[in-house]
């Protein structure tokens, strides 16, 4: 059994009030039964980076299947991919995206928790005329005096240093790192490697001012 | 022969998920760059088995961290690592060891192995 199917099931049959249990069917999908809850389906990939040709692979192998789940914490879902898994009525996210998703019933539209809020809330921005999703945590917005900008997310609770200069690093540069966690702040370090960089280290309050400036 | 690989992967999973004492043996046998670092786990692991592993690395940026970024990658390949990777001062400002519960590596490594 591979190790993330070892894992996501380590921590799905630990659960202490014995609602949730899980089992590998095979290779790295597996079935989760939650108690008045439908069954769940899902792939537990451990993929750095999940593509829509790796999406699409695990559909074709898996036709059944409610939700993909990227067991890595450093897994990076590619737009195309995201677009892909929810036209097929196929959850996506992480680990703890899969066990909520399950627990709540709604595994075949659940999407990644940890951006779900930030994807939400740019496109209710009055000033925000278009949002492509490149990644799960990069977009390219249109504003609608026809700016367009780059925005890459962090979801750590206090960004360091490294969050934005690993951010600018993978995902090419961006006009704003966006800390979307609503708790803590970015480190001192954190916004003058913004700084160095050329982009700005914005939490949510600061985001709409900030865009109307442009 | 056996490649390097395979002898990685039977020490990670001869029979069950390893416990933090056993992460954090691996961790300093496969990293050689961690002796130029700060390396703490914090979090579930240290409770048992939890869906990630939570690791902290304080230190300098540039070319070191750079080696030891791949070398956590190469033996973190079968693992769930979580690795937050702070400078000195991000630890001064965020109080990150304390608050969290951090402990060494090292120190994790020489207690009892069923930790």
């Amino acid at each position: 059994m591979k190790w993330q199917v070892k894992y996501a099931l380590e921590n799905l049959n630990k659960d202490v009030v014995g609602r949730c249990t899980a089992e590998c069917v095979q290779n790295d999908v597996i079935k989760i039964v939650i108690k008045e809850q439908p069954d769940v389906l899902a792939a537990i990939s451990d993929a750095y980076t999940i593509s829509k040709e790796i999406a699409n692979q695990y559909v074709q192998e898996n036709p059944n299947i409610d939700f993909l789940c990227g067991y890595r914490k450093e897994c990076v879902w590619d737009g195309e991919a995201i677009s892909y898994l929810q036209k097929n009525n196929i959850g996506w996210g992480n680990f703890g995206t899969l066990h909520s998703a399950a627990l709540n019933g709604n595994a075949n539209v659940a999407e990644q928790k940890i951006f779900a809020f930030a994807n939400r809330l740019i496109r209710q921005y009055g000033i925000v005329d278009k949002v492509d999703r490149e990644f799960d945590r990069v977009f390219q917005v249109t504003l609608k005096n026809r700016h367009t900008i780059r925005i890459g997310l962090i979801p750590d609770y206090e960004p360091t240093s490294d969050n934005v200069r690993s951010l600018w690093k993978t995902f090419g540069p961006v006009h704003i790192a966006w800390n979307i966690n609503p708790s803590g702040n970015p480190c001192a370090t954190a916004l003058e490697a913004g700084e160095d960089l050329g982009c700005k280290v914005l939490k949510t309050e600061g985001m709409k001012s900030y865009l109307q400036t442009l | 022969m056996q490649s390097i690989e395979n002898r990685r992967n039977e020490e990670l999973f001869t029979n069950s998920l390893m416990t933090a004492n056993e992460i954090a043996v691996y961790l300093i046998k496969h990293c050689c760059s961690l002796e130029a670092f700060d390396s703490y786990m914090f979090g579930s692991t240290l409770e048992g088995i939890g869906h990630d592993i939570d690791i902290l690395i304080i230190g300098p940026s540039g070319n070191a961290l750079s080696v030891l970024k791949q070398e956590l990658m190469f033996a973190g390949s079968e693992l769930p690592l979580d690795i937050l990777y702070m400078q000195p001062s991000e630890a001064i400002e965020t109080d990150f060891v304390n608050r969290e519960r951090c402990i060494e590596l090292s120190v994790l490594a020489s207690m009892n192995p069923r930790i």
